[in-house]
């Protein structure tokens, strides 16, 4: 097991050192000059640009550039973004925290309620009901998540004005307010975002969750189970829900990459200053260092979702050892 | 597998039907846009008059902010979004069972440094690498979308493939042929192609699917097509500024990508139980969305 | 990136405002007659923006935000009056300098700060300080884009702690304009200490330790950035409480916020937000001054080969033909509604010198159009679109993508050309890559949009020969001998009369050449708060009296009862 674990990490390194290579060349051999976007106008020299692109080395070659960046996030120092003049760090402990708030709230409740349906539909597999739900969430499945965000955002805040329209909290009053009415302002500001993404991923879960259900219950133990007398409830409950809820979750976090693209969609339509976001305004701003930080932040989430996978899967059924 | 049974329960799927329906009819009228289409689908009928007109008779569909027919638009936009989608998958699907089989029927260290190239992909997260490709290096037309998405595609099939060529390599049959001494292009051909396709449909028919969705995000962020043509993701995006008063520039391309997908990923379910009966629930990998739209 | 959510770079306005010889559009619902007295002090302003700061030091800012932050955090030596003279002093009212005197041959001029003067950290303002702010600006390693705007500044010599001589090296009109309006005061005892080369990345510059009448209260990046009131001003406290500057991340989320009431206003609505404020109760529209216009750039060079005139823009009867087919009304209409107007020519029609509405224009006539390119030998295809010599009529409009109007107008465009037989690619990018092509002049017409010096050299700058190189503004690289000799005569002219006169022959000489199509000037309408009440909006900034603007103690709601309760 030991072994099997430091191998898997050792491999995750490597894969988390090709991505961040291939987008650190992406970014920088494109064409186009980071400099300007804060630069322009006609007062501005170009000795003034080139000032700016020798102070932020982007005078050097590419593979200079490299290196130089590699030993600095081999030290834990990320860069200097550009656009936000501060160093990347800093953007990304403000943003860092606002994602894992808005996606974990989303992930609880998409798992609790993923499951609760993966559950009802399994009780009857091809029954009517799983038939119906099954088409349900086939929709869900379906719908463009950045459309959805934005009908959302239409229906209850622009038209019914239920909720405020973006944002992490009341711009002005929040500081201002005791703590019970913040936990209200955050949490009114929560609603919609965390409603939206929750309704994408809760389809994939109960999809996963019915499929895994189905299969622990028509395997032959669970059917000798229920042919002595063991009721469908207990049978659910003390078995194949157990043993149903791991792959499902395993499955969930090898494919964190698809709830990482929707919470893109969702904080940008709700203004939410995550990682999502604070990385596709950077994109506008061509502001290199923190692209480059927020692909390779990405990646190493992605390629985490998927270790930890493997690792509980591992942990799970000793045979994937021998892989 | 028996090709009868696969047949039986595909014709007495309901979702067989639904999906075939959508996607018949999406693709009639894609391909006969020019002939159905009231309008011209970039002309810009009246600036003044026509600009952000609701859903009239001689507008089903409404105008958009340039005064364009956006049911024509829609029609047109149809062939933009289901072409990419078509071939972005053909691409994927290719070169995904390509190096699946590679991987799977010769194994050892090619298995090995495929499959490691294959993990470093699925960690990239999509729809950030397209944006970010997109956004930096300009100008990226239909083509290079196609290809661009097509290129965050191939790996989850050629995982599956390679999972069932691995099987495939190892059955009897595949023994005695080598046995036989027949070559190795021709047991790949004969035995373990026509066993990996299977699966690769499914993957394609829920790919496609995802692709859409794909595309419509993209060109939403407005990377893709370049005005005048249209998508269903690009008439979203010429009417985002409107949203609140014009919503029928929103509504109606999202529907239409919603059903198309709809029915992608229903004839893909489909597909997969019926090729896969002993399976109920969905086969691990192939379940996997494929792209992250 | 979508075009729709990247706006901010749209309102990133040229740097430094320029002179400005217009008299300031007063703004109705001001009044100052119910002003109330000291006894009114209070409520808080929230100003929806779509980009956040990127710098509190003066020097280094680079958007409307930071124009905006700065101007409120530090002061200068003297403000521009109302009606924006540039020349001499005439006008120019006391900041940080009480008084001034002029020595007898205007090469110097010695300020006297004012005594009660303040940083927010309590420490007085000194000579020393405005010494230190001019070396700043003059010093390459810090990079700032005032820095040439003030070279004429040969230095500042300290006579006392509270009297700073500046040492000129021209007597020319502008000079005392060039030191108090492109250098605001710094602090030495915060800045010094940190090698100028770091500033821009110091913890130091996002401090915003100034002696203005608003001080840094919290700036939460990315979210909010909230000045309050500097009690102890030596200029008085401002009457509001609070400015807040809730920072959204694009466009449309900031109009939202203003639409929900979580703002009180928002610079740059689009025409169909101007009409939603029609009756409405708690908001109204206000026109802002702006000295902006945009045209279709044509270029008249070959991109692909530097030094050939461009095969298809070069030619000027193409240049005049897609003048002709375009309907600027229509357009105009279409993008602005009503709250835009159809630009004159290469000016804003609100500028002095430019002032001449009657300068004959190409009159929009599609058949015309048609028969011009057919006299001019490019023959309509198959296809419908043109060619002659074999090379169609086919080119590329580049515009940023962050631009919503002038990506509209470039869509409006290129089916209008369409119409007459020209075929266009829209090269839409991002805005740095789209300066990085105009600036380099690798283009074949773009979507121009330009805030001008509306002084008659600012025209040199993007017309005349000597503006084609990298310092100058003339991206299309337009050369006609007589225009360059007219703005020559018209920029030595002495007599306003004459100046214009020239002036007005060199627009005509540029029009009837059409360089350009003038396709509309930018329109500026804020939606305020009727809670607020302004005072008059300075032409080059509308926030210069924010400080005195103020909010009547029965309208006041729940974020303007804060008070001055410290920031958490």
């Amino acid at each position: 097991m030991r072994r099997y674990l430091v191998l898997r990490a050792l491999q995750a390194l490597g894969v988390v050192a090709f991505i961040t290579t291939l987008s650190f060349m992406v970014v920088h051999l494109a064409p186009g000059d980071p400099i300007g976007s804060s630069l322009q106008g006609p007062n501005v020299t170009e000795a003034i640009r080139q000032h700016w692109r020798a102070e932020y080395g982007l005078d050097r070659p590419v593979s200079e550039q490299y290196v130089r960046w590699v030993r600095l996030v081999a030290h834990g120092d990320l860069g200097f973004s550009f656009s936000q003049r501060r160093p990347v760090r800093d953007v990304f402990a403000d943003a860092i925290p606002r994602t894992l708030l808005l996606s974990g709230m989303a992930l609880l409740l998409s798992f609790a309620f993923g499951i609760a349906v993966g559950v009802l539909q399994a009780e009857q597999p091809n029954g009517s009901r799983d038939r119906w739900l099954g088409r349900v969430l086939l929709l869900l499945y379906s719908v463009p998540d950045f459309w959805l965000a934005l009908m959302v955002l239409l229906l209850f805040s622009l038209r019914l004005r239920l909720f405020p329209p973006g944002g992490l909290h009341d711009a002005v009053l929040y500081d201002y307010m005791t703590p019970p009415q913040q936990l209200l302002d955050s949490l009114k500001h929560l609603v919609l975002p965390v409603l939206t993404l929750t309704v994408l991923s809760s389809a994939v879960v109960a999809r996963h969750q019915r499929g895994e259900l189905v299969s622990v219950l028509s395997s032959d133990w669970m059917r000798t189970a229920l042919a002595k007398g063991l009721s469908w409830r207990a049978a659910v409950r003390r078995h194949a829900f157990r043993n149903a809820l791991l792959p499902t979750i395993t499955i969930f976090f090898a494919n964190i990459a698809v709830f990482a693209s929707g919470s893109i969609f969702v904080e940008k339509v709700f203004s939410w200053p995550g990682m999502g976001y604070v990385t596709v305004t950077a994109v506008a701003a061509r502001d290199y260092p923190l692209v480059t930080a927020g692909v390779l932040f990405m990646s190493v989430i992605v390629v985490t979702g998927a270790l930890v996978a493997d690792l509980v899967m591992a942990a799970a059924d000793p045979r994937i050892r021998l892989r | 597998m028996p090709a009868i049974g696969v047949r039986h329960r595909l014709l007495r799927d309901r979702r067989v039907w639904i999906g075939l329906g959508v996607l018949a009819f999406m693709a009639v009228a894609a391909l006969t846009a020019p002939l159905i289409a009231p309008y011209k689908p970039d002309a810009q009928l009246d600036i003044v008059q026509l600009a952000g007109q609701a859903p009239s008779s001689a507008h089903w569909l409404g105008t958009d902010p340039f005064g364009r027919d956006v049911l024509s638009r829609m029609l047109f936009g149809s062939r933009v979004s289901l072409t990419i989608a078509l071939a972005a998958v053909a691409m994927a699907m290719t070169f995904g069972t390509l190096v699946g089989v590679i991987a799977g029927y010769f194994g050892g260290p090619v298995d090995s440094v495929l499959m490691r190239l294959v993990d470093a992909a699925f960690s990239i997260p999509p729809l950030l690498y397209i944006i970010v490709v997109a956004a930096l290096w300009g100008d990226v037309g239909i083509v290079a979308l196609t290809l661009l998405i097509a290129s965050v595609a191939w790996f989850g099939v050629s995982r599956l493939v390679r999972a069932k060529a691995l099987t495939v390599r190892d059955a009897d049959f595949v023994m005695a042929a080598r046995a036989l001494g027949m070559s190795s292009w021709r047991i790949v051909t004969r035995h373990v192609l026509p066993n990996v396709v299977g699966p690769a449909i499914v993957t394609s028919t829920l790919a496609i699917g995802n692709v859409i969705l794909l595309e419509a995000g993209l060109s939403y962020l407005g990377i893709g097509v370049r005005p005048p043509q249209a998508s269903w993701g690009s008439i979203i995006q010429d009417g985002a500024e409107r949203m609140s008063d014009q919503w029928w520039l929103t509504l109606f391309p999202g529907l239409a990508i919603l059903v198309t997908a709809f029915a992608c990923n229903a004839l893909g379910d489909a597909l997969r139980d019926a090729l896969d009966p002993r399976q109920l629930q969905p086969l691990r990998d192939d379940d996997t969305p494929l792209i992250t739209a | 990136m979508p075009r729709s959510h990247c706006l901010s770079l749209r309102h990133v306005k040229r740097l430094m405002p320029f002179v400005i010889v217009i008299a300031v559009l007063a703004c109705k619902g001001t009044d100052t007659a119910s002003n109330g007295g000291p006894g009114n002090f209070g409520g808080t302003i929230v100003i929806a923006t779509p980009s956040d700061a990127a710098t509190l030091l003066p020097p280094l800012m680079s958007s409307i935000t930071d124009h905006e932050v700065t101007d409120l955090l530090y002061d200068r030596l003297a403000d521009i009056g109302a009606d924006l003279n540039t020349v001499g002093d005439k006008g120019f009212t006391p900041v940080l300098a009480e008084r001034w005197e002029w020595s007898a041959d205007s090469l110097s001029i010695a300020f006297h700060i004012n005594p009660h003067a303040k940083w927010h950290d309590g420490q007085p303002v000194r000579a020393n300080d405005v010494k230190f702010s001019v070396n700043l600006i003059k010093d390459p390693a810090l990079g700032s884009q005032a820095q040439p705007l003030i070279t004429n500044i040969d230095s500042i010599s300290v006579r006392d702690s509270l009297t700073a001589v500046a040492y000129f090296k021209k007597r020319v009109p502008d000079q005392f304009y060039d030191l108090v309006y492109q250098v605001s005061i710094l602090p030495e005892h915060i800045l010094a200490n940190t090698p100028v080369a770091q500033l821009k990345t110091a913890e130091v510059g996002r401090r915003g330790i100034g002696s203005g009448r608003f001080r840094l209260a919290k700036w939460e990046a990315g979210a909010r950035l909230e000045l309050v009131a500097d009690t102890l001003n030596y200029r008085g406290r401002p009457k509001l409480d609070r400015v807040v500057f809730s920072i959204a991340p694009d466009f449309n989320a900031a109009v939202t916020r203003f639409f929900a009431g979580d703002a009180d206003l928002f610079e740059n609505l689009r025409a169909e937000q101007v009409t939603r404020l029609n009756g409405d109760t708690a908001r109204r529209a206000v026109r802002l001054p702006s000295l902006g216009y945009n045209y279709l750039a044509m270029n008249a060079i070959d991109p692909a080969s530097p030094g050939h005139p461009h095969p298809v823009l070069g030619e000027r009867a193409v240049r005049r033909a897609l003048a002709m087919a375009v309907d600027r009304r229509a357009m105009l209409k279409n993008v602005f509604d009503t709250i835009a107007s159809v630009a004159y020519g290469p000016f804003p029609h609100s500028m002095p010198v430019a002032s001449d509405t009657t300068l004959p224009q190409i009159p929009y006539d599609t058949t015309k159009a048609k028969a011009l390119l057919d006299s001019a030998g490019w023959l309509a295809g198959p296809d419908g679109i043109r060619a002659k010599n074999g090379r169609r009529l086919e080119f590329a409009v580049t515009s940023p993508s962050s631009s919503s109007a002038r990506h509209k107008y470039a869509v409006l465009l290129q089916d209008a050309f369409r119409r007459v037989g020209a075929s266009v690619k829209l090269d839409e990018s991002d805005f740095p890559s789209y300066l990085a092509k105009i600036t380099s002049h690798n283009f074949d017409a773009e979507m121009e949009s330009f805030n001008t010096d509306p002084s008659v050299s600012g025209f040199k700058q993007s017309w005349t020969t000597a503006g084609i190189g990298s310092e100058g503004t003339n991206h299309t690289s337009y050369t006609n001998p007589t225009v360059d000799a007219l703005f020559d005569s018209a920029t030595t002219a002495f007599d306003p009369a004459r100046k214009k006169a020239y002036a007005r022959r060199a627009f005509e000489t540029i029009m009837d050449d059409a360089a350009g199509i003038w396709l509309y000037e930018t329109p500026t309408i804020a939606g305020i708060s009727k809670r607020i009440h302004t005072t008059p909006f300075r032409a080059d900034a509308y926030f210069a009296d924010l400080a005195n603007w103020w909010i009547p103690a029965n309208e006041r709601n729940a974020r303007d009862k804060i008070g001055l309760r410290p920031t958490p």
